[in-house]
């Protein structure tokens, strides 16, 4: 078993042993910047958007289906939860032993898509649970069809559930997409595998954090319309 | 209600606008696509030129990359494919068109060869393209670089004063004691660990520890405690360092690897002139360039695009 | 099929198995150990409760590969540094949800307890620490899922693990070692997923099971 305190000697030595890079290069980061950096920002949230896009496209009908179809939500809540529990690069090894799927964004995208169906059908048949009853016969009576009802009362009532939903899928997505460079889908992840097989610390740091920026700068602005939509709630437990 | 209802017919603008941004980069992927300043491309047939990915790979790939514009061709570079076995699988299937492999590599792990390791470089190079002539879609293996870069299995310094190690066979014998740092592929392709066990048989390593980056992590690994001993490559320029010792290897156990640009054999032939460039690389590369190209990049922290772009324009390859 | 059973008998199969799951189990007591004191710490502040959940909510938006890439060229290659950052990436989930679980205990419950004269240390331990067991161990197996998915990804570092057999299978194009690490790793995540779910219902207090059966 780990022995803390050898473990504690072994961490110090290994701190003061490394060899020389300096952390972070500044002039590489300026010399690279619109070569580099920026396609593989651009490349990343090209991979993020359209996973959410995609995502949304499946889950949103899916959602308003299965709310009306209660039978159906226990089913469709276990395979996209057991699609939810399959570690990233796990997916990624399967989904490219299918023959017909290659290495690139394609199977990035489709298991950033699988990953998010699970938060998204689930808030969004929770956010349309949430719409009273009372609201939908009175918008009935006033003569409305079930679809306007959808779209015109259901939804916007439902909508800070759903772009909750959406928050949490969009961080996980962006989160996810970083792995996906490994199967050579590009993006920020990229740098940070190139930077690994270089031994340039540099290029590990700037992809790192230039993604974590990019999820929590997701996150903050999802978070700020979801409270904008919904101000009377207080915060929700995680 | 309204305000509401503008809201939902906003977002999809919102999120078309965001796409429009990101659109820029579909296809290749972030950070090797043609960078903007290149002079000379487009207008020519678009090559794509793939590549794996550690140093030599890197600046092999940008070279023959930067010599194909410099004809007029248009290049696109893949310089991310994890392994030949990936290397291969997307020359074969058209996702690159080009990738320049080693001899000895492609003989025993690409094109399946099971007999013994041809005695010479000459005789490695025919056999392989001979081998990738017969492929189907067929391959075309050009002149290689007259060098070899095959593998230095290295020990930190302390480890070999503290054993008396100079040959694999030393290495073999206390080799039970050691933990041994390798990539992946190096503990099963039938070239490189279990060869090691074949002709030393002493070789069993007390733990194997599995670092997934060729070159740089290795040595750092070694040099940091993590193993004793560790697999590099003859051009690094790591391995040239005060506190690392290469293990001699007297029985000559590794086949010959020397790089060459592998087309497939169709695109080769509607592009004829595909072939003087790449040559015209591979022949200006030798032992003591390449040590000298990696270790500006994996040393001195250079990026292979300019290692590259600088050494074409010294060799009159590029203005 | 029987290709993959083949590679699942190799034996650094189960040494890989080993790696990944002591990997995660130290990084997720570790976490809990950090976490839960931290927590238990700033139940009373609003201050802190506050600052306990952003930093958690933020902890979570950053991508497991980032952090374990960003300990590489501070700590090196190997098991510990994958250590750190899983810890790292342990504590968040934890944290926010112990922190709210304690503070939403409700007032008039604490109240009332106090109103029969039990001392902090007393409400603390015979009220709060039950009723907010079940968001607690939530937290606890979610944090338990992710470590075990992120320890996919020590194998970047050297950290070891079934990632490991991932990369073989992908680099040597063989799918038999690619699904027979895929499929473990699936396996694995799914177990703890359903075990600390299993857990978490036997540490709800009987009381809270029936209230929450009648749909409070």
């Amino acid at each position: 078993m780990v022995d803390p305190g050898a473990f504690g000697l072994a961490l110090l030595q290994d701190l003061s042993s490394i060899e020389e890079p300096r952390l972070i290069e500044w002039d590489w980061i300026r010399e690279n910047f619109w070569e580099d950096i920026v396609p593989a920002i651009q490349g990343h949230i090209f991979l993020s958007f359209v996973s959410v896009a995609i995502a949304l496209a499946i889950s949103l009908p899916t959602g308003v289906l299965v709310s009306r179809y209660r039978k159906a939500y226990p089913p469709v809540t276990f395979v996209t939860g057991i699609l939810y529990s399959i570690p990233s690069l796990a997916l990624f090894g399967i989904l490219i032993s299918i023959p017909g799927i290659t290495i690139g964004p394609t199977p990035v995208i489709i298991a950033l898509v699988a990953y998010s169906l699970l938060v998204l059908i689930r808030n969004t048949v929770a956010g349309l649970d949430a719409v009273p009853a009372e609201t939908i016969d009175a918008a009935r009576g006033m003569g409305l069809t079930n679809r306007q009802i959808l779209f015109k009362v259901e939804f916007p009532l439902a909508l800070p559930v759903i772009v909750a939903g959406i928050r949490i899928a969009t961080v996980t997505i962006i989160g996810i997409a970083t792995i996906g460079a490994y199967i050579a889908a590009g993006g920020l992840g990229k740098m940070i595998f190139d930077g690994i097989n270089r031994s340039f610390p540099t290029m590990i740091i700037t992809g790192a954090v230039l993604a974590t920026a990019l999820a929590i700068f997701a996150d903050l602005s999802l978070l700020a319309l979801e409270r904008h939509l919904r101000p009377w709630a207080r915060r929700r437990r995680a | 209600m309204k305000y509401r209802t503008k809201l939902i017919r906003a977002i999809p603008a919102l999120l078309a606008l965001l796409a429009l941004a990101a659109c820029g980069n579909v296809g290749s992927s972030g950070g090797s696509g043609p960078s903007a300043e290149d002079e000379g491309g487009g207008g020519g047939p678009t090559i794509t030129v793939g590549s794996k990915n550690f140093t030599e790979q890197y600046i092999l790939g940008e070279l023959y990359a930067q010599a194909l514009e410099a004809n007029g061709f248009n290049v696109e570079k893949k310089l991310d494919l994890g392994s030949e076995q990936i290397a291969d699988k997307a020359l074969q299937n058209g996702q690159i068109d080009m990738y320049p492999e080693y001899t000895g590599t492609s003989l025993v792990d690409v094109l399946g060869y099971e007999g013994e390791y041809p005695s010479t470089p000459e005789t490695t190079y025919q056999k392989a393209k001979e081998l990738y002539a017969q492929r189907d879609p067929a391959d075309t293996m050009l002149t290689p670089a007259q060098f070899n870069n095959t593998y230095g299995i290295f020990v930190r310094k302390d480890v070999a004063e503290k054993y008396d190690l100079k040959t694999l066979a030393d290495l073999a014998e206390v080799s039970p004691k050691l933990a041994f740092v390798i990539f992946s592929e190096f503990k099963n392709r039938e070239d490189s660990y279990p060869n090691m066990q074949r002709n030393y048989p002493a070789f069993d390593f007390g733990d194997i520890v599995i670092v997934n980056s060729i070159g740089g992590p290795i040595y750092q690994g070694v040099l940091q405690g993590e193993g004793d001993a560790g697999v590099g490559f003859t051009t690094d320029g790591q391995l040239a360092s005060d506190e690392l010792v290469v293990m001699e290897d007297p029985k000559n156990i590794w086949p010959f690897y020397y790089p060459a640009p592998v087309v497939r054999s169709d695109v080769l032939e509607k592009n004829p002139k595909m072939k003087g460039a790449l040559n015209e690389v591979s022949a200006s590369l030798n032992a003591e360039i390449m040590r000298e190209l990696n270790a500006q990049v994996a040393i001195e922290q250079e990026d292979p695009e300019d290692v590259a772009a600088e050494f074409l324009q010294e060799k009159g390859i590029v203005e | 099929m029987g290709a993959i059973l083949d590679v699942l008998k190799r034996p650094d199969f189960f040494e890989l198995l080993r790696q990944h799951v002591l990997l995660s189990a130290v990084a997720l007591v570790i976490g809990i150990a950090i976490a839960l004191p931290v927590a238990l710490a700033i139940r009373n502040t609003t201050l802190g409760a506050a600052l306990a959940v952003n930093i958690g909510n933020i902890g979570r938006a950053v991508p497991s590969l980032a952090i374990l890439a960003l300990c590489q060229p501070f700590l090196g290659f190997g098991f510990d540094t994958a250590l750190v950052a899983l810890t790292a990436l342990a504590i968040p989930p934890i944290l926010i949800n112990a922190s709210t679980g304690l503070r939403e205990v409700s007032r008039d419950v604490i109240d009332a307890a106090r109103g029969m004269g039990l001392s902090g240390g007393q409400i603390l331990t015979r009220i709060q620490l039950p009723i907010a067991a079940p968001v607690i161990f939530a937290g606890i197996r979610t944090s338990a899922v992710q470590v075990v998915a992120s320890a996919t990804l020590a194998t970047f570092i050297g950290g070891g693990g079934l990632g490991n057999l991932i990369v073989e299978g992908t680099q040597r194009n063989d799918t038999a070692i690619l699904l027979a690490g895929s499929l473990s790793v699936a396996v694995l995540a799914i177990l703890t997923e359903v075990g600390f779910g299993a857990l978490e219902k036997g540490m709800t207090p009987k009381g809270l099971k029936i209230a929450q059966k009648r749909g409070r």
